[in-house]
């Protein structure tokens, strides 16, 4: 089996105006490679690609150009799909089916036998905290949360090696939240790759490890979470200095705040934070912390979608 | 086999939800009540059975297989007209957006999911005709001591009409997800054939050759919907029956639709 849980090459969706003849490249030309067992967020903007990107991937849109492997499988062969989970955003779960029902259909289209799926939805149902209302409430009566915890679990049905979940916590409680990333987690420790499409940054920051950001079709940024949110520059903070040289050292930040009586100081490079520092302990001032400035992923996120807006705007 | 069966058991499931099952049923057995008391079908032991009905008293053996053949008729349109109202919804929902892209992620071809469909609303439609099929024949068969196995095999017709009606609904489905424009495109069909039977007057009206090629074209490709009546009438009677073009002409016309309703659905994005 491929090392690469995802494989995208050259991906291209058009759509066409059947009147007009006009086209939208909803997905172009995105070539994405996920490792097995990593933890993936795709990103972007309302609009951007990323649902069609899913639906691609999953064989319910057709590619225009290109290429879509599941574990070096393409994704229109039925086979490729046994290995995918997957939670859409705008489910519509079918209402007259109770908890237990869903289950057992979804798990029986997975190719589950009967004896496999009775073992395995009481354990779903427990993990998701399901278990007393899903034998006779019907899914009409469901609550959003809890139609997202069963959609969850309708995924892990088949104990699938790739995830692939579309606004997994999309109305759900912040109590609810922590189930889903506490199974999630669980998940990731066993080796299953998950791949989550969302807009909530927060999320991803906390539970991906790797992210693309995708913009008008095309994959604008894409890396591990850690090197992106990584700043170019590195901070001193220190309380109680005096106010000589406060002022020397502000001349020499990038940038500076002071909270309370402790100085903050952003300098472009890591010899210029170390000479604040000697500077420091040299006047027997202390030093709070030391480290590599970071931006959030939500700050990450802003920046490349303007930037992409950008060249547009000057056009 | 366990994705069909959960597919048919599915299409029960959701019939019975929106109360397709039990309105077909319902409608069913206000027939079968019908039958049951407004008829008056008087039994002489022996065979020679004398119906009466709606006040009429014919007093031959044959006309209670006459009035059999008319209830069958009935029950021949009456059931597929019911039928085509009650499955056109069930097709589509199929296709609702947040639920079709479930379907398809999972690891079975569009074929598949598209048939299962299709034979799970078959199967509900059969165990309705066979309900009323097999009751009417019971109160006949109880009430003029006459079993003739002709009514009984008229089911076989109604559910083949039906089969055949359904691949339309489906392609219609595909096509431009509308339960309205397939129960107006089915009822266009089953309107249009009794017209087309009457090919051989029809050509004589006809001055141009190839408006009687056109004619004729029609006539062999849609499904005989009128001819297969025709054929019930004969089985009940115990006529011979002429030629069973009409079944597999029909029964072709169906496996054509639905295998580009299939090939469509393939090629469809969602």
């Amino acid at each position: 089996m491929s090392e690469l849980a995802i494989e995208t090459e050259g991906l291209t969706k058009v759509f066409t105006s059947r009147w007009t003849n006009r086209e939208l490249r909803a997905v172009d030309d995105v070539s994405l490679r996920v490792p097995r067992g990593s933890t993936y967020g795709l990103l972007g903007p309302n609009g951007a690609g990323k649902t069609t990107f899913v639906k691609v991937l999953l064989s319910c849109a057709l590619p225009t150009a290109g290429s879509a492997k599941v574990f070096g499988r393409d994704t229109r062969e039925p086979e490729a799909r046994r290995s995918i989970g997957y939670l859409p955003e705008n489910h519509r779960f079918p209402t007259y089916m109770t908890g237990w029902s869903m289950l057992d259909f979804y798990g029986a289209l997975s190719g589950m036998d009967s004896a496999s799926r009775r073992r395995r939805i009481p354990e779903l149902l427990a993990q998701i905290g399901l278990e007393e209302r899903a034998h006779h409430l019907r899914l009409g009566k469901y609550s959003k949360g809890m139609l997202q915890r069963v959609g969850l679990a309708q995924a892990l049905m088949h104990a699938p090696q790739l995830l692939v979940l579309d606004e997994p916590s999309d109305g759900v409680d912040p109590v609810g939240r922590k189930q889903i990333r506490d199974v999630l987690t669980a998940l990731e420790e066993k080796g299953v790759t998950i791949f989550i499409n969302s807009h909530l940054l927060q999320e991803v920051e906390l539970f991906c490890r790797d992210v693309a950001i995708i913009q008008k079709g095309k994959v604008a940024l894409a890396g591990s979470v850690q090197e992106l949110t990584m700043g170019s520059g590195y901070s001193v903070e220190a309380p109680r200095v005096p106010e000589n040289l406060r002022t020397e050292l502000t001349g020499r930040a990038r940038h500076f705040t002071g909270t309370g009586d402790t100085l903050r100081l952003t300098f472009e490079t890591r010899e210029q934070a170390n000479q604040a520092v000697d500077l420091l302990r040299a006047n027997h001032c202390e030093i709070e912390s030391f480290a590599r400035t970071r931006s959030t992923l939500e700050e990450v996120f802003i920046k490349t979608v303007e930037a992409s807006k950008a060249p547009e705007s000057q056009a | 086999m366990n994705a069909t069966l959960a597919l048919i058991r599915d299409t029960f499931r959701e019939a019975f939800a929106r109360r397709i099952f039990w309105g077909f049923f319902g409608c069913c057995t206000a027939l079968l009540l019908l039958l049951m008391f407004l008829s008056r079908l008087e039994v002489n032991v022996g065979g020679d059975a004398t119906p009466v009905l709606g006040g009429a008293s014919p007093d031959q053996a044959a006309s209670v297989l006459q009035t059999q053949s008319i209830i069958a008729m009935v029950l021949y349109y009456a059931g597929t007209a019911l039928a085509v109202f009650a499955s056109a919804g069930l097709v589509n929902a199929m296709f609702e957006p947040g639920r079709i892209e479930l379907l398809l992620s999972k690891p079975l071809s569009r074929a598949h999911l598209l048939l299962g469909r299709y034979l799970g609303n078959v199967l509900v439609v059969t165990a309705n005709i066979v309900y009323l099929v097999f009751g009417s024949w019971l109160i006949f068969g109880l009430k003029t001591g006459v079993w003739g196995t002709g009514f009984l095999l008229s089911s076989f017709f109604t559910i083949l009409n039906f089969s055949v009606l359904l691949t339309v609904i489906v392609l219609v489905g595909v096509l431009w997800d509308s339960s309205a424009v397939a129960i107006m495109v089915t009822f266009a069909i089953m309107i249009i054939t009794p017209i087309l039977a009457q090919i051989s007057t029809i050509e004589r009206l006809l001055n141009s050759e190839s408006s009687r090629e056109v004619l004729r074209v029609l006539y062999y490709t849609l499904p005989k919907t009128s001819d297969l009546s025709v054929m019930i009438r004969h089985m009940i009677l115990n006529q011979p029956i002429e030629s069973w073009m009409p079944v597999w002409s029909t029964a072709l016309f169906g496996a054509a639709v639905l295998a580009i309703g299939v090939w469509r659905f393939n090629r469809r994005t969602f």
